[in-house]
């Protein structure tokens, strides 16, 4: 097939390319479990379960409304410090676990001031000498400092870590965790680094998760060069990228299409003396299929199998995608069969991937075909299938079979993707089949599968483009 | 190609999908069939295509052409028939562009 516009490539890629991503990072999380992530909500039920269970438990009946609901609206000091006191002096048997008084402050925290929700901590700990704070009392104040996005310093940061300090919580790993995901939440990078880099100096390196959670967190949002001078800093504290971190940085300049520095950390990789994994060897194919070299798939799975390396479904599936991709349509169908061998069942992403190829072949009804395959093998379709096929039908003339499935569609809810309308509203038009082109058009914004704008546009574009045929003689 | 442009329409010419979506001040024939003072192209286009839906104007024989009625003639240069394909430059004849 000769030209194959940008859309098809990429409506096309979405399924197998994400599906592989999202694959990608899960099995990288799975490797690496996030401490933040799994203290948080641990943290925040254990906040909320005290304070049902005093709720039940207190007899009297203003404690019983008073204890759960103690949730602050005015950022206004002395109002919540007068709140506290009425909350402590009427309840009887106030609770001792810490975790109720954070619950307080973290409510008090997300409406106030930093300055305020000091003050507010100290007077909690003076009025209530049964409360003792702990370390997750501190985290409260750290995130607080960290979350104000246009904050110019790392002043406020520093206070509650010396805050820390003298009430005899040094910073520790789970802090510069706290701060560093806070920090990069919301837009502040380069504090960050900053931090890192200063309790690095002081003896409390980030550990792994935290350090990878930067560089990934550095490569999606600033340039390259910025993310390896990172590295490079972070190296001077003995801190050195691991096999996950070059996986990510890895997949990111593949994503940017950016080859040669992908080959750079390829050869750095095994400088390093690292043996690339089964996640490695699917982001270089991944990368392959990105920067239009797709023919090249075959010879990383190649190398896989030299490495002893054990191929996964997401290896196959890329592997299939890549093949189809750059029309070795055989040599892609001969690894569905290799894939049942390994125990790996075809999904809706290798049926697509192939349908794609075929569709690029011009083969759209032995596409449509492989779709009743597919569905007789229990796989259902999903939206990239249908699109990849739409698409496919349209472009190679086949308009009332596009038809016939956009019906299908239409019947199960199934969103149009931009390129596969685009394509649509054209062959409609060109046969003049104006009104169903409006039908289309409204089924779009109905379902909400692109925003209205463009939706109108193509259909006014794909218009004016008929009326001038028109005038030339072109159309009907 | 007609994707790209349109990509390109929407993020490097802001101002195009500016001119859909922007409220503007209607001229006196189109207030009163859209009932209100301010439109964007968009909602105009979308008011006047269900209009036809809802009043069943298209053609029985060829539902690519409107019968306009007496209300659509006088939106749509007072033509009676009207083709589909031409929907949307009659409409947007009402919006001219604002002079810089």
């Amino acid at each position: 097939m000769g030209k194959i516009p940008p859309a098809f490539r990429r409506a096309a890629a979405q399924s197998p390319v994400s599906a592989l991503l999202k694959a990608n990072t899960s099995a990288v999380q799975e490797q690496i479990p996030l401490p933040i992530s799994d203290l948080q909500p641990q943290k925040r039920t254990s906040q909320k379960k005290p304070i049902r269970k005093n709720g039940s438990a207190t007899t009297n009946s203003t404690a019983k409304t008073s204890v759960p609901s103690i949730v602050f609206e005015s950022p206004n000091l002395s109002d919540a410090k007068s709140l506290f006191n009425s909350l402590v002096s009427s309840t009887k048997n106030a609770p001792s676990d810490p975790s109720f008084y954070n619950s307080i402050l973290q409510s008090f925290s997300s409406v106030s001031s930093l300055q305020d929700s000091i003050f507010f901590l100290n007077h909690m700990i003076k009025k209530h000498p049964p409360f003792c704070p702990n370390r997750f009392t501190y985290h409260i104040l750290l995130t607080q400092s960290c979350s104000l996005p246009d904050e110019q310093s790392l002043s406020d940061v520093h206070r509650v870590l010396n805050l820390m300090t003298t009430s005899g919580f040094p910073p520790n790993q789970v802090s510069t965790d706290v701060a560093v995901r806070t920090l990069c939440g919301c837009g502040r990078e380069e504090h960050a680094i900053e931090l890192v880099k200063e309790l690095s100096s002081k003896n409390s390196p980030p550990d792994t998760y935290t350090y990878n959670f930067l560089v990934r967190h550095l490569v999606k949002n600033r340039s390259i060069s910025n993310v390896n001078c990172f590295i490079k800093d972070m190296r001077d504290f003995g801190i050195k990228p691991d096999l996950v971190t070059y996986t990510i940085m890895i997949d990111n300049v593949c994503n940017s299409k950016n080859l040669r520095e992908a080959m750079r950390l390829l050869g750095v990789l095994s400088e390093e003396g690292y043996k690339p994994d089964c996640y490695v060897y699917n982001t270089i194919m991944k990368g392959y299929c990105m920067l239009n070299q797709s023919g090249d798939v075959l010879g990383v799975y190649k190398k896989m199998l030299d490495e002893g390396v054990e191929p996964d479904r997401y290896t196959y599936n890329t592997l299939i995608f890549g093949l189809s991709k750059s029309g070795r349509l055989r040599e892609a169908k001969k690894f569905l069969g290799v894939m049942a061998e390994k125990g790996y069942i075809p999904d809706a992403v290798t049926y697509t991937s192939l349908m794609n190829g075929m569709c690029r072949e011009g083969d759209a009804l032995g596409a449509l075909a492989l779709l009743d395959e597919m569905e007789a093998k229990g796989c259902t379709a999903n939206s990239c299938t249908y699109n990849t096929l739409l698409l496919g039908l349209c472009k190679a003339r086949l308009l009332d079979k596009g038809i016939e499935l956009y019906q299908v569609m239409k019947k199960g809810d199934i969103k149009l993707e931009t390129g596969s309308y685009g394509t649509f509203l054209r062959a409609l038009c060109r046969k003049g089949r104006v009104v169903e082109a409006y039908e289309v058009f409204d089924y779009a914004v109905e379902s909400k599968s692109l925003p209205d704008v463009a939706a109108y546009s193509t259909l006014e574009s794909t218009l004016k483009w008929l009326q001038r045929a028109r005038e030339q003689g072109l159309a009907v | 190609m007609l994707q790209q442009r349109l990509k390109k329409a929407v993020t490097d010419n802001p101002k195009k999908v500016a001119d859909l979506i922007d409220l503007v001040n209607l001229p006196t024939v189109l207030r009163d069939f859209m009932g209100q003072s301010q439109s964007s192209r968009l909602n105009c286009f979308r008011r006047v295509w269900s209009y036809i839906k809802e009043n069943n104007l298209q053609d029985p024989v060829n539902k690519n052409v409107v019968n306009c009625d007496q209300k659509l003639k006088s939106i749509l240069l007072g033509k009676s028939k009207v083709d589909l394909a031409e929907l949307p430059m009659l409409v947007k004849l009402h919006f001219p562009k604002q002079p810089k």
